[in-house]
């Protein structure tokens, strides 16, 4: 029993370690001293909230059309190129949004192809460039729910009368209202964390307030306060996600039958390759193909040896960090399939939390927090050092980024009766044996895609290594944007096509992890 | 005739045929149960009845009107055929009322009040269905479909996932609704007792032949092979002279005195009786006893030649064409 505690009290406290920051940035909030922030809420907080609110409606209605509609045709019809529009349909999650952005405002400005002077448009056009990256979120969890769902209802609303299409509105979407709303929530949050794009496109949200009250006025208690008020809308928005998926409980129960596939019509076919096709071309092949083109007409330009060099940077750092994730994500999630106590429960709750901090608030608490270190204590300088500001990078990752791990992790430990554990345990196992023995083998899949999860969310992440990064410590990331913020586009497309790369073939593999997963649970 | 199943075939990828010439008729009103093993196509069939798969062959015609033919196909939205599945399939999202009325014509909705007092199921009409009971979902599943007056009635194992201790009150009340409703209506199920119980006629059904269809009563004493013999119940096989005959436990009767013998080698308590199971000729026998009896003991027992059962086509198989 009293080891039972001794666990509590250490996970308690390990949980109290990583996310003190953001409570420190709570309390400091309502204490700080600010000059500029009464400018701010009467000129500019207005500003921000209609920005950001219209950019996460335009954004959201986008991405629900372009992941909504194709994840229908793919889980329902069968015809030609199925399986490989499927993997298609999940790449654009390998170009970063700011990528994107730079990418789609020089093809749209005046040295581009198009040519099209839109600066009147900037918020729409940005809504919708974000909605080519960010769409996979609703085309997964859209598939996935139906998939799961089987052919009952379809069938079912057939026998009562529904056409297909009907049947789509009526039965479909509503049954799949919770995990729709869940890769909503993942969009919402991406475009509340957006930096690079929103600042090239020179659209004000909230993190550009942040950052602009921070750098630019010097004015850190303001930026605190305003990262609060985006904590507070955050936390909002956590709640309502999960209040709404409460109702997963009961969505797919005994939903045993698979789909069964409908042979399209050729008037169906067109619609479906329509679809399916303008998302993967607008998302996946324009953005890809105009770097490639602005690579190989400016090759002589590219330095090998600092795009060797960042690489590693960015693969090293990645890696290290989503190591660290997992085991952090793993730890707390193994002790709440075996604890009785529900401060495990509670804790990974608040993991998922993490993910719906934007980068930006994080990376300033946890500046503000060394700070205060810093100035408390007289003999030491913490953020004088290379290595302390590589430790704190990997802090800041580890508090957005453990939610993005927990969830694989989490889906492979819940298909494991519990029986597995009590068996294990009257064959007289201790914890750490029954994790070797039986929950590594059987996860193992279940690790391997966390990794990759976190690994392309590091790959991609911009705002908190922009600010977070120690000095002379470049990656892909904050070089694609340094040279795009310089405009100077075309070199940073080496950089970005090293990203998309590397996140393309983690994202295959990935898949295919998932489909593997999915065949030997069947 | 109110359906008529005429030669229907089925097949699937495999071009193995799941349904060989299927033939049978029902009038206006009448419960058939459709008995067979599990995987033997009992739910192609209604998905072939209901217009959720397409036939290879024959014809459906239901209320004098082809509904399936190998150039005729009507889809399940206009065939007005319901469909009880196995597992319910009430909407999640929507409470009891909402599930009734789904996608309701308006002309039928005078129908509500009497079908929801028919099925008990004025109470939780505004609960969800994770809300209630399997037997109140079940109730709830008969009510969307007999609320629009369907031709014909398909249950497809309505009652596999209900416990015992309510199956028997679920499967009458159904009965009863069907019977008030005057619905033809098809049950399918893998248990004969079901099908005895509630059933104007009965089609036994394997490898995708019809092995016999008939009223229960006849069924039962007159199965027309040893298949539809054996799964009504036990029974005995013995060999008089050249031929071989069969008899049921139940129409052997132990005496202390008999030219009959058999060995017994196992006894069971079932609770109002033992069975005793034996050697007779070779043959492995049941036979009821009121009381127990030692293993490796004779039992002596009589029976009369009215209750053996004779099958002209020999019984070494059952149908296959």
């Amino acid at each position: 029993m009293n080891t039972f505690k001794k666990n509590e009290k250490f996970a308690f406290l390990i949980f109290g370690i990583i996310f003190f920051p953001i409570l420190f940035l709570v309390f400091t909030s309502f204490f700080s001293e600010t000059e500029s922030l009464v400018y701010v809420f009467e000129n500019l907080l207005l500003d921000y909230s209609s920005s950001t609110f219209k950019l996460i409606i335009i954004t959201s209605v986008f991405s629900l059309i372009l992941g909504i509609i194709p994840a229908w045709y793919v889980s329902n019809f069968r015809f030609y190129g199925r399986s490989i529009i499927d993997v298609l349909l999940f790449l654009p999650l390998s170009i970063p949004t700011y990528i994107m952005a730079f990418t789609y405002a020089e093809i749209l400005s005046f040295t581009g192809p198009l040519k099209i002077k839109a600066d009147f448009l900037q918020l729409e056009i940005l809504g919708i460039i974000l909605s080519f990256s960010l769409f996979p979120y609703i085309y997964a969890v859209s598939r996935i729910s139906f998939s799961l769902m089987g052919s009952k209802f379809i069938n079912m609303g057939k026998i009562l009368g529904l056409s297909v299409y009907k049947s789509f509105f009526k039965i479909i979407i509503p049954l799949s209202k919770p995990a729709i709303f869940s890769g909503l929530f993942l969009v919402i949050m991406e475009v509340l964390n957006e930096y690079g794009a929103v600042k090239y496109f020179g659209v004000n949200t909230y993190t550009i307030g942040i950052f602009r009250t921070w750098n630019s006025m010097n004015d850190t208690g303001a930026a605190i306060q305003l990262s609060s008020i985006l904590l507070f809308i955050v936390a909002f928005l956590f709640f309502i996600e999960k209040k709404i998926n409460k109702k997963k409980l009961f969505s797919y129960l005994k939903n045993s039958n698979p789909i069964e596939l409908i042979n399209s019509t050729i008037n169906q076919k067109l619609l479906i390759y329509l679809a399916c096709l303008i998302p993967i071309i607008f998302s996946f092949f324009i953005p890809v193909l105009f770097n490639i083109s602005n690579v190989i007409d400016n090759f002589d330009k590219i330095d090998i040896s600092n795009l060797l060099q960042l690489t590693i940077n960015s693969v090293s750092i990645s890696l290290i960090s989503s190591i660290i994730i997992l085991v952090v994500s793993v730890y707390f999630l193994f002790n709440e399939r075996f604890s009785n106590s529900k401060i495990y429960f509670y804790i990974n709750q608040f993991i998922s939390l993490g993910y719906s901090i934007p980068g930006a608030v994080i990376a300033l608490a946890i500046i503000i927090y060394f700070t205060s270190i810093d100035k408390n204590i007289d003999s030491i300088n913490l953020l004088g050092n290379f290595y302390v500001y590589l430790f704190i990078l990997i802090y800041a990752y580890l508090i957005r980024f453990m939610a993005v791990g927990k969830s694989p992790i989490k889906s492979g430990f819940e298909k494991l009766p519990k029986t597995y554990d009590l068996t294990a345990e009257s064959l007289g196992l201790k914890r750490f044996k029954i994790f070797q023995k039986i929950y590594l083998p059987v996860n193992k899949l279940s690790f391997v895609s966390a990794l990759i999860l976190v690994f392309i969310d590091l790959m991609k992440e911009l705002p908190i290594i922009l600010i977070l990064r120690p000095f002379n410590f470049d990656t892909l990331a904050t070089q694609t944007y340094e040279f795009a913020i310089e405009e100077m586009l075309p070199l940073s497309s080496i950089y970005s096509l090293v990203i998309i790369f590397v996140c393309s073939i983690l994202l295959i593999i990935f898949k295919n992890i998932i489909s593997r997963i999915n065949v030997s649970r069947s | 005739m109110f359906l008529e199943v005429k030669d229907l075939i089925k097949s699937y990828a495999d071009n193995l045929p799941v349904l060989k010439k299927l033939n049978f008729q029902l009038q206006k009103g009448e419960l058939l149960s459709f008995v067979g093993e599990s995987g033997a196509g009992k739910s192609t069939f209604l998905k072939c009845l209901s217009g959720l798969e397409k036939i290879d062959g024959g014809e459906i015609i239901l209320n004098g009107k082809i509904i399936s033919s190998h150039n005729t196909f009507i889809p399940p939205q206009q065939r007005k055929i319901s469909y009880v599945f196995q597992d319910y399939a009430l909407f999640p999202h929507l409470n009891i009322r909402e599930n009734i009325c789904f996608n309701l014509d308006i002309k039928f909705n005078s129908n509500f009040d009497s079908v929801v007092s028919l099925t008990n199921l004025k109470s939780i009409l505004n609960r969800y269905p994770h809300e209630i009971s399997g037997g109140e979902q079940q109730r709830a599943c008969i009510a969307r479909s007999i609320i629009r007056e369907p031709d014909l009635l398909l249950l497809d194992e309505p009652f596999s996932n209900l416990d015992s201790n309510i199956k028997h009150q679920v499967r009458d009340e159904i009965c009863n609704i069907v019977k008030k409703t005057k619905t033809t209506t098809i049950l399918v199920t893998h248990d004969i007792n079901d099908a005895l119980n509630i059933s104007d006629k009965i089609l036994v059904f394997k490898a995708g032949v019809v092995q016999q269809f008939s009223n229960p009563t006849t069924m039962y004493c007159k199965p027309a092979n040893c298949y539809c013999a054996e799964i009504l119940g036990d029974i005995n096989k013995l060999s008089i002279g050249k031929k071989t005959f069969y008899i049921r436990p139940e129409n052997i009767k132990i005496v202390k005195h008999s030219k009959l013998s058999m060995n017994a080698k196992k006894c069971f308590f079932q609770g109002k009786d033992y069975k005793i199971i034996g050697l007779y000729n070779n043959n492995i026998w049941s036979v009821f006893s009121k009381e127990p009896i030692k293993i490796n003991s004779k039992v002596c027992f009589e029976y009369l030649e009215e209750d053996l059962i004779y099958f002209d086509k020999g019984c070494s198989n059952f149908f296959t064409e």
